[in-house]
């Protein structure tokens, strides 16, 4: 699938992208094609309900597309081990952070770590080690309840983080934030990225974030707008 | 964090759930180890008694379901003397008596004939054995004694009579050591059957089978069954009521505690839904999520039974105040009893935890999330 001339490989690939959802019968992506390269940094926006977080979750594997296909470095995920692939390469971020409450902090950091091949006695060590890399070391034995907003939402960045994966999606990481905490996330990201040469998708819907980013995309109805 | 950590917090989360489920699974599993340990030890006394002096075959009243309301003519003892392969017979008449002021109601009274081979087996820890011409005479079994609180010389009423201890002994039977022995001509005078007996106990030839002899007995005597004390114990209506009576206790504690651990688990997993989504979007397995769930279940299955344990040993000290129970039932639970107890902690955990693990791990990430 690379083309052997650029110095940039893909890294995920999605071909003629279709989503119908069975109840309702939505359709909430109507043939997407998109390539993302390795180190890139993707902006998707678009209107609420245009198709983004489908688009997302299909190219994390999270969901099946109805119809086309997605390839990671050129392996359809089809024939991939989709939970492995997502254990190991892929760090997810949600807009509702998603931390498990009687988990704390670095205890929501080691989940993933459960299918990683990290020693068992290290994974406190390693979670510390991330917490500090998004300021959040003095929190890490607190429970999410005790966390401010913005704190819970690094502790998920940091969970994203866990098992060292080459690309970050994450879904409205600052929809739930005040301005000042999402501009503090929004630079831990920035940083993260270029600190771990991660490849990433971010749906947003602050023209800052598209800004920032190499290259936006921009979804309406289901498709692709350009 | 280790798994376990993960399993437990889980289980922490919700103390209020996890103690009621912990705590209906400790009752039906503590059911289970007092009735499976009453019915064995009852099982166990019975068999002793017969097993402890080589008796090879009983002589009841045939039909009757068991040895206290058989009857039969105390004279049938020469017949059975002369049935090939005989070696040694003996009479017995059982009856219960009652001591109210000791507050023991069924206490087994045996007429044996003093000198003959039932008595002369029997382990003297004070005191002697019957022997010929004794009367108004009465040997006491250790635990009857205890609980009468008389050692040998001391006077005991029985039934209205006088007698005098002469002797206390033990037996690996809690029915004879609960019980008392008197000459078999004084019991049968007392109970107003002179002449009569309950049955017989037969010794025969070591190398011949007690199934044979029993056959040429009840060929030789109509009216009569002639079972082998092995046979005699397994088929005692007493030993298949209370066979039955665990049986069924256990079929109902296995289905009331498979269901409350299944609705358990069924709520913790409909409650977690995102929760497991959430696990899976973060690239858990589904094995993982079912070693998860079943891991809880297992937990929840393992407390059960470590309550269920404490509750049947609390439970047996209950027991045992009642002054019915004392000196029938054993107050000792057989280890094994335990381990009926901790199979069906296990058995329930996975009858239990199976359905709702597997559920879950059919999960999708995103329609799971989407519950949130
Ligand atoms: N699991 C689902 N089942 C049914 N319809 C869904 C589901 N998820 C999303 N949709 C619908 O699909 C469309 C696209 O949704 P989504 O991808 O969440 O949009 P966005 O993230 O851009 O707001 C919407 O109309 C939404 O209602
Ligand atoms: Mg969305």
């Amino acid at each position: 699938m690379t083309d052997p001339g650029t110095s940039t490989p893909t890294l995920l690939r999605g071909e003629s992208l279709v989503k119908t959802y069975p109840d309702g019968d939505v359709r909430a992506l109507r043939g997407v094609t998109l390539e993302i390269s390795e180190g890139e940094f993707v902006a998707i926006t678009g209107p609420s309900g245009c198709g983004k977080s489908t688009l997302l979750h299909l190219m994390g594997g999270l969901d099946r597309p109805t119809s086309g296909e997605i390839a990671f470095r050129g392996e359809s995920l089809n024939r991939l081990d989709v939970d492995r692939f997502r254990a190991q390469h892929l760090g997810f971020v949600f807009q509702s952070f998603y931390l498990i409450p009687t988990l704390t902090a670095s205890q929501n950091v080691q989940v993933p770590m459960f299918e990683a091949s990290w020693p068992r006695t290290e994974r406190n060590h390693r979670a510390m080690r991330i917490l500090e890399e998004v300021g959040l070391a003095h929190r890490a034995n607190h429970l999410p309840k005790r966390l401010s907003v913005g704190e819970r939402q690094r502790v998920a960045i940091a969970r994203a983080l866990a098992n060292e994966p080459i690309l970050l999606l994450a879904d409205e990481p600052t929809g739930n934030l005040d301005s000042t905490t999402q501009r503090e996330v929004l630079d831990l990201l920035a940083r993260i990225r270029t600190e771990r040469r991660l490849t990433m998708m971010i749906v947003t819907h602050s023209g800052e974030v598209a800004a920032a980013a190499d290259r936006e995309i921009r979804l309406k109805d289901g498709l692709i707008v350009q | 964090m280790g798994f376990l950590v993960f399993i437990t917090r889980n289980l922490l989360g919700r103390p209020a759930r996890t103690m009621l489920t912990v705590l209906g699974l400790g009752v039906g599993i503590s059911a289970v180890i007092l009735l499976i340990g009453v019915s064995w030890g009852f099982e166990r006394s019975m068999s002793a008694i017969y097993s402890s002096r080589g008796i090879d075959i009983i002589v009841v009243r045939a039909g009757v379901s068991d040895q206290l309301s058989s009857n039969l003519d105390a004279g049938m003892i020469d017949q059975l003397r002369t049935v090939p392969d005989v070696v040694e017979v003996a009479p017995s008449l059982m009856d219960a008596v009652s001591f109210e002021e000791a507050n023991l109601t069924s206490v087994l009274a045996n007429g044996w004939e003093p000198g003959g081979l039932l008595i002369r087996n029997l382990r003297m820890i004070e005191g002697r054995p019957l022997e010929k011409g004794d009367t108004r005479a009465v040997m006491l079994g250790r635990v009857l004694a205890l609980n009468l609180k008389k050692s040998v010389s001391d006077e005991l009423v029985i039934a209205g009579e006088k007698f005098k201890v002469i002797g206390i002994f033990e037996s690996d039977s809690l029915f004879e050591s609960g019980g008392l022995i008197i000459p078999l001509a004084e019991l049968q005078h007392m109970m107003g059957r002179e002449g009569k007996v309950t049955g017989f106990v037969i010794i025969t030839k070591p190398e011949v089978d007690p199934h044979t002899v029993g056959k040429a007995v009840e060929a030789k005597i109509s009216g009569v069954a002639a079972i082998p004390s092995q046979n005699y114990v397994q088929n005692n209506v007493q030993i298949k009521l209370s066979r039955a009576m665990a049986g069924a206790t256990i079929g109902v504690a296995l289905m009331l505690g498979s269901i409350g651990l299944l609705n358990t688990m069924a709520m913790a997993v409909t409650e977690r839904t995102g929760e497991i989504g959430l696990l899976r979007a973060l690239g858990w397995k589904r094995k993982r999520i079912i070693v998860l769930l079943m891991g809880e279940a297992a937990t929840l299955g393992i407390l059960g039974v470590m309550v269920g344990a404490l509750m049947s040993w609390i439970g047996m000290r209950g027991i045992m105040l009642s002054p019915t129970s004392r000196g029938f039932i054993d107050p000792k639970l057989p280890p094994s009893a335990f381990l009926v107890g901790l199979a069906m902690g296990i058995g329930l955990s996975v009858l239990g935890g199976l359905y709702p693990a597997i559920r879950a791990s059919r999960l999708e990430p995103t329609e799971a999330l989407r519950h949130d």
